[in-house]
């Protein structure tokens, strides 16, 4: 009789034991799949859509970079023609692709687009033919990476711009930044790594915090395509001239001993430098990198949402959205944040543009010096100073945000700008006087962009039309071909979730 | 041996080999539970232990982006410190009682703390800020300096140390613990590690 109760006692205890073990079991699998991915990101999927099925608030409000309707005082995400506002650009580019058509950037979901658009991309009539290498495009999306494992880095910086309109059509996105299995931030660019090596540092020693501005600088950097690496010779390979440090002399004498140029200035025959958007160059130099401020915390502040906290992947200026980026840390009303901005941008834009008036001029006399027979030994000092007066201006300008990230540095930078331009217009005087000119040269009309491009011999209204035949003709099949590429990638659907 | 009497029938009766083998499951189905609900880690101090209830993963989320992180684990705070044998004897009375509210799936969205955890939670704030809570100099220039400090539990100010000012299941969508943040690894994806490292 003890042993029929202590038998039934066991299995009752066997029993609830059964039902507890169930429960652990049953509790660890409710958390494995509280969270239930919609489908598996391979590696390199370059369809931001993919990756928004699993991470739509990210997803969305990435979309918002879609609007343009903001237009701060020198930035914003709405179109600006920057050549329009500002004709000497016109000259200060004569010869290069800027002093076609120079706008603004709109937010990154229109980095294919505005490729697509821009005269700088030329029209060409086939695969192999126009003026951009596939270089160009490293910084338009997530199908970069994705060639670049398939092709190899140098193999892909040797492809032609047009061959490679039907592999990139996906805009700036989740693969350029994060990692498909653990969603931490990745950098997906070699060139800066290549950088970092090159400055003697291991970019995979960075923090989190480092990260979240590393993953912008992979391309609002300066950079240069380097056709002389040995064993690639001719590929326009994409490298940044960070091998002495960032500072805008570092770089000007990095490029000096390479005597490299971007291209040689028409009308001047300067050998001149593009400063491309040097914008985390500048940060690194301005109080907000020295407090610990990453680019991700003010252009990509926290958002709440439903009760949950997520990244604004809504990259924007932080002007539109002082509350969240701004006002986290200065506890000051929205339109004095704003006040103060614009205050540094407009001291800056004074002196850079009294600079660009002295480029001008110095550009508009050395045409003069070459007219009256001037020899390139006489010119040779005056040409490299306009090379590095321009390259302080647009180390300036172009990083555009430059004024308020580094007021000090960027104010620095403009003043020895105004100096080297100013002692290339003395030279330029002296020369003149030398060759028979002694009274100041006559100058052009180029008070609009359109004065200003026939000035510089530019044919826009050709280049337009041809860009007009271009989207019509050929872009859209070269943009079925990618539609109909992209139809046969699978999506890895969880088959958990399978419709 | 005589434990043994006591248990098992006598070796000629016919249910000693069912015993046995009934025994036998309960042992495994106590070392297979005790695997699975990893309740050997409950006796370390590791932060990691508590999100083994993926209830615990906002609480463990705000903690972790929080300033306590460098400082404080979940026991130094939420355990009494005053002796070895308390501690360990609160912390079993409350891990028992989280694990048959949680077994009972009777768990709320928004987890408070009762009085006593209040308690234990007040004396460890002061316990590790003693030297701040205590400043005499305060006394002489803050008016009613003593009775704030001594009439008030430290979050009645202090409202979002160390979790945050959302908290509940809601405030996480993907109950993800979060990976630490400066692991040893690749920043950069390893095909391309690759292909710089061959040139």
């Amino acid at each position: 009789m003890k042993n029929k109760v202590l038998f039934i006692v066991t299995i009752i205890v066997v029993f609830l034991l059964g039902l507890l073990a169930s429960s652990i079991v049953n509790r660890k699998s409710e958390a494995k799949y509280k969270y239930v991915p919609q489908v598996n990101i391979a590696e390199n999927e370059p369809r931001n859509e993919v990756w928004g099925e699993n991470f739509p608030l990210e997803y969305q409000s990435s979309l918002q970079t879609l609007d343009t309707s903001f237009a701060s005082m020198q930035g914003g995400s709405a179109t600006r023609d920057v050549l329009e506002e500002d004709p000497r650009l016109v000259i200060l580019f004569a010869g290069y692709g800027f002093s076609k058509d120079y706008n603004q950037g709109r937010g990154h979901a229109y980095a294919i687009e505005d490729v697509h658009n821009t005269l700088r991309t030329g029209a060409p009539t086939s695969k192999e033919d126009g003026p951009m290498p596939a270089t160009c495009w490293t910084c338009k999306g997530p199908d970069v990476p994705r060639l670049m494992n398939e092709k190899g880095i140098a193999e892909f910086y040797g492809g032609t711009w047009a061959e490679t309109v039907s592999e990139v059509v996906n805009p700036i996105g989740c693969a350029d930044c994060h990692d498909p299995k653990s969603m931490k931030l990745r950098i997906s660019r070699p060139a800066l790594v290549e950088a970092f090596d090159a400055m003697g540092k291991d970019i995979n020693q960075a923090t989190h915090n480092e990260m979240r501005s590393l993953v912008c600088a992979q391309c609002h950097v300066e950079y240069y395509f380097d056709k002389k690496l040995p064993g690639k010779e001719g590929v326009p390979y994409l490298k940044f001239p960070w091998k002495n440090g960032m500072t805008v002399e570092n770089m000007e004498d990095y490029y000096d001993n390479l005597e490299f140029s971007d291209w040689t200035h028409k009308l001047s025959k300067a050998p001149m430098l593009k400063a491309q958007h040097p914008g985390y160059e500048t940060f690194k130099t301005g109080v907000h990198a020295d407090r610990g401020v990453s680019c991700a915390d003010c252009h990509m502040p926290y958002k709440s949402e439903g009760g949950q906290k997520f990244t604004d992947h809504h990259i924007q200026s932080p002007l539109n959205n002082t509350s969240n980026a701004c006002q986290v840390c200065h506890r000051e009303e929205s339109s004095k944040l704003i006040a103060n901005v614009y205050e540094r941008q407009r001291k800056a834009t004074e002196n850079r543009l009294k600079l660009e008036d002295l480029l001008v001029k110095a550009h508009l006399e050395a045409k003069k010096c070459w007219d009256l027979g001037a020899t390139e030994e006489q010119m040779k000092p005056i040409l490299t100073d306009i090379r590095h007066g321009q390259w302080r201006w647009d180390y300036s300008a172009a990083a555009h945000g430059a004024s308020f990230h580094a007021p000090v540095e960027t104010a620095r930078v403009i003043g020895s700008g105004l100096v080297i331009a100013q002692e290339a217009r003395v030279k330029l005087a002296r020369l003149l006087a030398d060759l028979g000119h002694n009274k100041p040269i006559e100058m052009p009309d180029i008070s609009t962009k359109e004065k200003a491009q026939k000035y510089i011999g530019l044919d826009v209204e050709k280049l337009q039309a041809d860009k007009e035949e271009f989207k019509r003709t050929l872009l859209p099949k070269w943009l079925d071909e990618a539609k109909a590429r992209e139809a046969k990638m699978p999506i890895n659907a969880v088959s958990s979730t399978k419709k | 041996m005589s434990l043994n009497k006591k248990i098992l029938p006598p070796k000629t009766s016919r249910w000693r080999t069912t015993a046995v083998f009934f025994i036998a499951v309960i042992i495994g189905l106590g070392l297979f539970m005790a695997r699975e609900s990893k309740i050997y880690s409950y006796m370390s101090d590791s932060p990691q232990a508590c999100v083994n209830c993926h209830v615990m993963t906002p609480v463990y989320n705000s903690w972790m982006h929080s300033s306590h992180r460098e400082w404080a684990n979940c026991n130094d705070c939420h355990v009494p410190h005053d002796n070895v044998f308390n501690k360990y004897y609160f912390k079993a009375k409350d891990g028992l009682y989280h694990a048959s509210v949680f077994t009972a799936r009777a768990e709320p969205d928004v987890i408070k703390t009762k009085e006593a955890s209040q308690e234990v939670v007040q004396n460890n704030c002061i316990r590790c800020h003693v030297q701040q809570v205590t400043q005499v100099k305060y006394d002489g220039w803050i008016e009613g300096h003593k009775e704030n400090r001594t009439g008030r539990q430290c979050w009645s100010c202090h409202k979002n140390v160390p979790h945050g000012t959302v908290r509940g299941l809601t405030t996480i969508k993907y109950n993800i613990a979060p990976i630490p943040t400066d692991p040893e690894g690749l920043v950069i994806p390893a095909w391309m590690d690759k292909q710089i490292r061959d040139d």
